[in-house]
């Protein structure tokens, strides 16, 4: 009998995949946090969040390099609802392809206000994490479609034009 | 990204945080201004509008996709809705995982449904052990009084007559006609 495989996620669930009603939770936990703490106090919590909660999967990504990091976007957008996304891992970096986001998909099907910087938390929570495993990450596009990019820094990426990253419009 | 098949990680993570940034005050707003009031303001228009039969729409929506394998029970009556978790979703999550970054991830349920309930016009009874187990009565404003006794409302389904429920009331969260998650009993 083999071992069982160990999860690319850090964190499992008995359910194949989340409820995407907690997508209004995060949205609205974006609204709460850039009002009583402004932009910067959204990017330190997003960047700590992926520094402390996401610690697990930064060891695997940092073990493991470029496959564990194609791996882990494979498992992570296989359980998230609605999400059409390609995963392609090249020598020097992995390309994620989002070509429908299933929160924002799940958002305006639910008539929510979407906070416009919505899709920069994929860019400051991926970058920390990146940055703990010993990568970089870029973000271009957004606003329902998508590429991040996590690289070994030998691949020589531009620096992060935030102004790739598309507001989400109303 | 953040993603919802691990919510209740970076939620939790997340009352840790607010607690960081601003102490208690800040989880408490975060609690009913983001939870109550945007998030789920689905459920709160649906039970303002509705009472008891709209607790029973949204609870009998969320809690069936939150927890299909049933480790919940619903009673609904005309005077008080009723709910037993038996296997809470996600406080089991968070224990199957090892997550711990807020010293009581429970207190945030009466955080946002006690100020729902209130603007409803309803009162809580309510009591965790902290592993999973939890129940909660709502009943109108005017209700008063202390607990209904185990199995009075639930018949057997009352979490209270599980053999692994605690006695020692230490050792048990619990609320008494209330809708503040600071209103914890001594």
């Amino acid at each position: 009998m083999n071992p069982p495989v160990p999860s690319a996620l850090p964190y499992t669930d008995t359910k194949p995949q989340g409820s995407a009603d907690f997508y209004y939770a995060t949205n609205a936990t974006f609204r709460f946090i850039l009002q009583r703490r402004g932009p910067d106090g959204w990017r330190r919590y997003l960047e700590a969040m992926g520094r402390e909660y996401f610690a697990p999967v930064n060891r695997q990504w940092a073990q493991g390099g470029l496959a564990a990091v194609a791996r882990y976007w494979r498992a992570f957008f296989a359980a998230e609802p609605g999400a059409e996304v390609d995963v392609e891992e090249r020598p020097d970096r992995v390309e994620v392809r989002v070509r429908v986001c299933p929160a924002l998909r799940h958002l305006r099907a639910g008539g929510r206000e979407i906070v416009p910087e919505f899709c920069q938390h994929c860019h400051w929570l991926g970058a920390a994490r990146a940055e703990a495993a010993g990568l970089t990450m870029r973000l271009s596009g957004g606003d329902g479609r998508c590429c991040h990019t996590y690289a070994r820094p030998a691949a020589g990426l531009a620096p992060q034009d935030l102004g790739q990253i598309t507001e989400v419009r109303p | 990204m953040i993603g919802c098949y691990d919510f209740c990680g970076h939620y939790e993570w997340t009352f840790g945080w607010c607690e960081r940034e601003g102490g208690p005050a800040l989880v408490r707003e975060y609690w009913d201004e983001a939870i109550n009031h945007d998030s789920q303001r689905h459920a709160r228009d649906l039970i303002r509008r509705e009472g008891i039969p709209g607790m029973l729409k949204y609870w009998g929506h969320t809690l069936l996709e939150e927890s299909p394998d049933l480790g919940f029970r619903i009673t609904p009556r005309a005077d008080v809705f009723r709910i037993d978790f038996h296997a809470c979703p996600s406080r089991g999550f968070l224990l199957r995982n090892g997550l711990k970054h807020y010293h009581d991830y429970c207190d945030h349920c009466m955080g946002w449904t006690g100020p729902m309930l209130r603007e409803a016009g309803y009162v809580v009874d309510h009591e965790h052990n902290h592993a999973g187990q939890c129940w909660w009565e709502m009943r109108p404003a005017a209700a008063t009084g202390g607990h209904a006794a185990p199995g009075s409302v639930a018949g057997d389904q009352d979490v209270r007559l599980r053999p692994d429920w605690p006695q020692d009331p230490a050792q048990l969260d619990r609320y008494t006609k209330t809708n503040d998650p600071d209103d914890k009993m001594a």
